[in-house]
């Protein structure tokens, strides 16, 4: 490698991503429309109508403004899940372990939010907020600092923490530490504090019944931290350095093992965050075993949405849609809802075949030029 | 660093600031829900509309073999014999419920089924706003925020005595391991539950009280996989129950148990199936099951609805209104066991047999 592509690499170039997310969504569109059509042959081949069943599922997503907050209801872990997975790819690391971080941060909330039940909201809804960062950040970064120290594939670790995290929240709530005596006979937490409850933010005069609450805003906010913390930060570039090149990075000075670290704690803060968020402003209480998968399809919307925040938010925003409007069509067009997870599935294979295409073609053209 | 300290503490401050008015954000929307809510059932005089059912399944999902699948039997069974309109959606995670069972609601429909006691709370948040609906809920009752049961005049509660199903096969079970019939050869009998809640210890305190009844020297344990979905966990407490000697494997664990039975097929023992017959997920080695049918309480509470009996409050399905009962008999099962099974089912109609209801080995 000559040192003028080696600078070329080990400088993050924000111009050039600026000009790449412009010419982006072509790519996840047509992977989208892909799968959609793929979806729609596996329908017929069902026997049943494809137009009936997109319709169907359309309108379950945004068919009314009460169906429109459930998806975003959803879109907000999923986002939150996202920008944990893409924060640790642009480190160079592949966050499987969004799931506990996500739980880390639901149990840290719930543990902190009944602690302290009875401090005012504006006292204890930012120390829920920090904890659950905190809590799934420290818990993220347990993997990273493996991999700096000890050289374990994070890939590993981060799988092994999800696992860990299920028996961990089995212990607690099934009888243990924290399980309240009067939670339905379920295992469950005892509620959080009104203070440590995030609100709904639609009047109910509006949008009768709806959930839609200020996990929300966080999310957004969270989108434009992740853009800033990225590209307007030293961290960011240093994370994104690391990413790019390990040793290249070394060289210029930054030390890989300390991004490593932070990148794997900052991702870890945002999926905190989406547990944060789903005991504050969906159950007020930590359930055992909630929120299953959010931390897995988050992999897939930070595929999808190319790792830069506006795409995860928009891929989050499909995912949502999708399994939103997935039950509805089961309801009401009676076509089984696991056919969302074909299609989700579908837009992953038709864009890591893109990946694969792209790779092969990478090599076929360095072969001619040696050649 | 500083600056990304910096942005999390934004984070918080701006949400310290929404959450100045948390205290109060239910009450509003119970006001508007009476609005929104559509008699479905209050027009008798207009053209009559066929009576619509929506069942929501709790996360195990339709093909759990058991709870789930069962319900949506009764489902099915109410719409060819009732001329009833009726739709199904499955949970995928607990964050559904309260959606899934809205949007039935909001649709007009005439009775929404919650299957299972993790939607108590659902039902409750859901069925308060919306009173002209009727709500019927499997296994539980509706449990307010604070987690204390609040029976709603439009929610029917379908409980089931489990612990006399427990108790049918247990005194199929003992009596096989006392005259060590076919492989149960070491008169060691086991149990495994998905989680330590009421409806799956009533049915294993029922086993258990029918075991320490018929043959006090049987050895019995009990488990719990901590799971109703996943096979492989429900596997690992089969085999380490079986490496402990037992020969009889009772579980109660929805998907999870699917597993504890394989177990139970790999090694050539015994098991015995819960909820749904399930004869057919291991021929030979499910000798019975222990039924307890949720299709029944589904059918009832649809066909009280069509006839405008349905009644609100807690009622019980058991041996007596053939709620709970015992399952097919493998080919291995002796007429004593099966005799003593049925004598046991006549006691508990009459009243002369009481199974317990908490577990004595945990």
């Amino acid at each position: 490698m000559t040192s003028g592509t080696s600078a070329g690499r080990t400088a993050p170039p924000t111009r050039r991503d600026a000009l790449a997310w412009a010419a982006g969504p072509a790519i996840p569109a047509a992977s989208v429309l892909i799968a959609l059509v793929l979806g729609a042959a596996f329908v017929l081949v069902s026997g049943n109508d494809p137009v009936a069943a997109y319709a169907a599922l359309a309108r379950g997503a945004f068919g009314t403004p009460y169906d429109v907050t459930e998806t975003l209801i959803i879109a907000i872990p999923l986002t939150l899940g996202g920008l944990s997975v893409a924060l640790a790819f642009r480190t160079g690391l592949f966050n499987i372990g969004a799931q506990s971080q996500l739980l880390v941060g639901a149990i840290a909330t719930g543990f902190v939010g009944v602690r302290f039940a009875d401090l005012p909201g504006p006292l204890l809804m930012p120390l829920v907020i920090l904890t659950g960062i905190l809590a799934g950040g420290a818990w993220g970064a347990l993997a990273g600092w493996l991999k700096a120290t000890r050289g374990v594939n994070e890939v590993i670790t981060t799988i092994m923490q999800n696992y860990t995290i299920v028996f961990v929240m089995h212990w607690l709530l099934q009888n243990g530490p924290m399980s309240a005596p009067n939670a339905f006979g379920t295992p469950a937490s005892a509620r959080i504090g009104d203070g440590a409850v995030l609100p709904v933010i639609v009047p109910a005069e509006l949008i009768p019944l709806t959930r839609l609450h200020a996990g929300i805003l966080l999310a957004a906010l969270a989108v434009v931290a992740f853009w800033f913390i990225l590209f307007r930060t030293t961290l960011g570039y240093e994370l994104r350095a690391v990413g790019l090149g390990p040793r290249a990075a070394a060289q210029a000075g930054i030390d890989p093992k300390r991004g490593m670290v932070l990148g794997m704690f900052v991702a870890g803060g945002f999926a905190g965050l989406a547990g944060m968020v789903q005991v504050s402003g969906v159950f007020q209480r930590v359930y055992d075993g909630f929120s299953a998968g959010y931390g897995f399809d988050a992999i897939a919307v930070a595929l999808l949405g190319k790792n830069s925040p506006i795409g995860i938010a928009l891929a989050a925003l499909l995912f949502g849609a999708f399994a939103r409007g997935g039950t509805i069509m089961q309801s009401n067009a009676h076509i089984s809802s696991n056919l969302v997870a074909v299609i989700e599935a579908l837009v992953l294979f038709v864009i890591a075949a893109e990946t694969a295409l792209r790779e092969l073609a990478r090599r076929h053209g360095a072969l001619k030029r040696a050649a | 660093m500083k600056r990304l300290l910096a942005s999390f503490v934004l984070i918080a401050t701006v949400a310290a600031a929404c959450g100045g008015g948390a205290g109060t954000p239910s009450a509003a929307p119970a006001a508007a829900a009476s609005a929104t809510a559509r008699p479905a059932t209050a027009a008798p005089t207009a053209t009559p509309k066929p009576v619509r059912i929506g069942l929501v399944t709790d996360v195990g999902g339709l093909n759990d073999k058991s709870f789930n699948t069962l319900a949506n039997q009764g489902r099915l069974d109410a719409e060819k014999d009732l001329g009833v309109q009726t739709s199904v959606v499955e949970s995928k995670k607990q964050e559904d419920y309260v959606p899934n069972l809205t949007t039935f609601a909001q649709q007009g429909y005439d009775l929404v089924i919650s299957v299972g006691f993790l939607m108590t709370n659902a039902t409750w948040k859901v069925a308060k706003q919306f009173p002209n609906i009727k709500f019927g809920i499997i296994d539980g009752a509706p449990a307010n925020d604070k987690g204390d049961t609040e029976n709603l005049p439009n929610v029917a509660n379908l409980f089931f005595a489990e612990q006399e199903a427990g108790y049918l096969v247990g005194v199929i079970a003992a009596t096989m391991a006392k005259d060590k019939v076919g492989a149960a050869t070491h008169n060691t009998v086991c149990s495994m539950g998905g989680i330590p809640i009421p409806p799956v210890d009533k049915f294993i305190a029922g086993y258990q009280d029918a075991v320490k009844t018929v043959s006090p020297t049987t050895v019995i344990l009990n488990g719990y996989s901590n799971d109703f979905v996943d096979q492989q966990k429900g596997k690992e407490v089969g085999l380490n129950h079986i490496g402990k000697g037992c020969d009889i494997l009772f579980q109660v664990a929805g998907g999870s148990g699917l597993g504890y039975i394989t177990a139970a097929k790999e090694k050539g023992v015994y098991a015995i199936g819960v909820d749904a017959d399930q004869a057919d997920v291991a021929p030979a080695t499910v000798i019975t099951s222990a039924l307890k049918r949720v299709n029944k309480a589904v059918y009832d509470t649809i066909k009280a609805v069509k006839d405008g009996k349905f009644v609100a409050g807690s009622q019980t399905f058991n041996a007596t209104n053939d709620g709970v009962g015992y399952g097919k008999l493998a080919t291995v099962v002796p007429a004593n066991a099966k005799a003593a099974a049925d004598q046991a089912l006549a006691d508990i109609k009459s009243g002369k047999i009481k199974p317990k209801t908490e577990i004595q080995v945990k």
